[in-house]
């Protein structure tokens, strides 16, 4: 029993991680309506960037946090800006631009190995962060202090752009365009500019999930594939576009990671994660949160 | 005017030598070159063992080529054509196809991964290209009865029988019984392979499995796993594992302060150079298998390794090791064989004894291939990573002749 609760808890607490690096994800969906196949990528640029501020001025993981957030929003808004932005206009009147995610793709593939080439292959990992190895213990069980941090952090960078899209009046144009973007446009809202935001809002997610991960995560170039297949899975399941659905399916894969293999080996909860990911396809097409209209 | 014409002049004479020079080079001596195909993992999770095979593999074919190339060729220098096999076994195919028909390479080496390598041995079979194996220690590989395929390797069921021995002979010395292992695994071909043959040798060995875990390569989270270790009562772990998977699941087990009376792992993810400085003091006392250690007692062992290091800022691996020295094998194979015929060159590697020269810098007296065309002197050193003084670093432990001088392996670990 105190097994499983220990199990729980470590699920829930990875579970809010992998919704936070899937947060990104489902805000670029939600507004741009194209999937980032280079958000994994962007997850790998942010860690990079939290090991070196971490690395060069020796500060808490959670100070650096304020440093890498921006650097990586400003990052995701000029990428959108320069890159995607030309495509976007060249494709004007269609609904959803296929060019676009084949330039992400071409973005993951040419961030991946630009780090590859320029910081090598090798495995890095923080040595002395403060965070680095410490665990809770409340009698038998234990829990791992940087998770749990992860973990709060990721709700609160949830509730944070979850305000901003509701309250502000830059969110709520936002929320505008996502909803209709011809209509947006009409009423005065600069589409690009607020694409250029969703998408800075997007990776500065995935640089808040990065330093969430630094302390306890080893850094390598195709880091961000392995979180990029389970952010896919975790936006499906939850609902393009829904921030809530982002969490709550990143605590689901959690739980089945971390529960499943008490009663089965390992390798058969990554059958489980892709099976329910099937399923889900299969019967509710829009994921558990998701709103069911026309995108 | 004429000052700028003389420029020109000048400038078409300089020109026209260079090509008249150019055009004379390549009709000397070197107009044959021998062309190696190498398909080794360059990107992908396994890159950083690729690349170190790909660091060995051209070191030793600068200095073959420095020294004149194959003689027996008329000086043929080595040329290595590089594909990238991303760790997966279709591109590795694909890659061999290529090789082979495009490139037309003279012999292929690879692949590091086991996974990869299998599936090429047939390519190399059907088109009978020389397939020169460094490191892929699945079993299989030399086991299909194939004629062109050649490992310097020692197969996975030596560093199982190697690692069972090693734990009788540790409990004998430090008279600690063990009972109660677990096997821990990544779940590809290599994890399995050795998987197989520990259940075999644990029963054998009167030993009881607590726990039987494999586990993907790419999990992000390896607690679940971990807790299964701590909660399974295992005094004995044994692990395979790759690189970023060996990094996780080493921290991890620190957080959670699992004891155990040791962990042997099986060299791949443990011995990769960023291992140790990725899990600081988290790796002391592990066991690692290994076909080879910077602190072997061979000549030019040391220089080898210092050479490596000023050159590439990381010391020599057994994986890189093995490459190096396959390069040395084909040489000697090329000059015994004196042609490009792939039939003499075959011949020439089946009938392999190389016993000195830069390459035979491995613990074993000599290369020779069986009729499997496994090297059958390929031999194991069981390494313990410890903190002397100098920082982590592995110090060889077994074989007790092979151990450093004034070490005493620590086993128990905790």
């Amino acid at each position: 029993m105190i097994y499983l609760i220990e199990d729980i808890i470590n699920g829930i607490l990875m579970g809010s991680i992998y919704g936070l690096t899937a947060l990104g994800l489902t805000v670029i969906f939600g507004v741009l309506k194209v999937i980032n196949f280079a958000h994994g990528s962007l997850l790998m640029v942010g860690m990079y960037v939290a090991y070196w501020i971490i690395t060069a001025t020796g500060i808490h993981p959670y100070i650096a946090l304020f440093i890498a957030a921006p650097i990586m929003f400003f990052f995701g808004y000029y990428l959108q800006d320069i890159i995607i932005k030309p495509i976007f206009k060249a494709e004007k009147n269609v609904r959803e631009p296929i060019t676009v995610i084949i330039v992400t793709t071409g973005l993951w593939y040419i961030l991946d190995n630009l780090t590859l080439l320029i910081f090598g292959p090798q495995y890095r990992s923080i040595q002395d962060n403060a965070l680095k190895g410490a665990m809770l213990e409340i009698g038998e069980i234990f829990i791992s202090v940087p998770k749990l941090c992860g973990a709060i952090t990721a709700v609160i960078t949830a509730l944070a752009i979850y305000l901003f899209f509701q309250k502000t009046k830059t969110g709520r144009a936002v929320r505008a365009t996502s909803i209709d973007r011809e209509t947006a446009s009409l009423m005065g809202i600069n589409q690009y500019k607020i694409y250029n935001i969703a998408f800075g809002i997007g990776t500065a997610a995935a640089g808040i999930a990065a330093v969430t991960l630094v302390p306890f995560y080893n850094i390598f170039p195709t880091v961000g594939v392995l979180f990029d297949i389970k952010g896919f899975i975790i936006v499906v399941l939850g609902g393009l576009g829904s921030i809530l659905g982002a969490m709550l399916g990143g605590i689901i894969i959690g739980l089945i990671e971390s529960v499943g293999p008490q009663f089965m080996s390992s390798t058969w909860t990554e059958a489980i994660v892709y099976g329910l990911f099937l399923l889900v396809l299969f019967i509710k097409p829009s994921g558990l949160f998701g709103i069911k209209q026309d995108w | 005017m004429i000052e700028k014409k003389s420029i020109k002049f000048l400038f078409a004479a300089v020109l026209a030598f260079m090509l008249a020079f150019g055009i004379s080079a390549p009709l000397k001596a070197e107009d044959t070159t021998v062309k190696i195909g190498n398909i080794i993992p360059l990107s992908g999770p396994s890159a950083s063992l690729g690349e170190q095979g790909k660091y060995a593999r051209e070191m030793a074919v600068k200095e073959i080529n420095d020294a004149g190339g194959i003689k027996s060729l008329g000086g043929a220098k080595l040329e290595m054509a590089y594909a990238d096999s991303e760790s997966k076994p279709e591109k590795g195919v694909s890659e061999a196809e290529r090789l082979i028909n495009t490139e037309k390479v003279n012999i292929l080496t690879g692949c590091w991964n086991s996974a990869v390598t299998y599936p090429v041995t047939a390519v190399a079979e059907k088109y009978g290209t020389p397939f020169v194996v460094p490191v892929s220690v699945s079993d299989k590989i030399t086991e299909q009865g194939f004629k062109t395929v050649f490992r310097i390797a020692a197969k996975d069921s030596w560093w199982t029988r190697d690692q069972f021995a090693f734990l009788k002979d540790m409990e004998k010395e430090f008279n600690g019984p063990v009972k109660k292992l677990a096997f821990v695994y990544e779940n590809g071909d290599w994890g399995q392979g050795f998987a197989q043959q520990w259940k075999k040798l644990a029963e054998k060995g009167g030993y009881e499995v607590v726990l039987d875990e494999p586990y993907p390569s790419s999990a992000t989270d390896l607690s679940p796993v971990v807790q299964k270790i701590k909660r399974s009562g295992a005094e004995v772990l044994m692990l395979v594992s790759n690189a970023a998977d060996a990094i996780l699941l080493t921290n991890t087990l620190a957080d959670y302060k699992v004891k155990l009376k040791a962990i042997i792992a099986s060299g791949g993810g443990h011995a990769d150079p960023s291992f140790i400085k990725a899990t600081g003091n988290n790796a002391l006392k592990y066991f690692d298998i290994v076909e080879w250690e910077t602190d072997i007692n061979k000549p030019g062992a040391k220089e080898a390794n210092e050479k490596y290091n000023k050159l590439y800022k990381q010391n020599l691996t057994g994986e890189a090791v093995d490459a190096y020295l396959a390069v040395y094998v084909i040489k000697d194979a090329l000059e015994r064989a004196g042609s490009l015929e792939p039939a003499k060159i075959k011949e020439a590697l089946a009938a392999t004894s190389l016993k000195d020269g830069p390459g035979m810098i491995v613990g074993y007296p000599s290369v020779e291939f069986d009729e499997t065309g496994q090297n059958k002197n390929a031999a194991l050193v069981m390494i313990q990573i410890n903190d002397i003084g100098n920082g982590p670093e592995r110090i060889s432990v077994w074989p007790k002749e092979a151990r450093r001088k004034g070490y005493t392996p620590v086993f128990p670990m905790k």
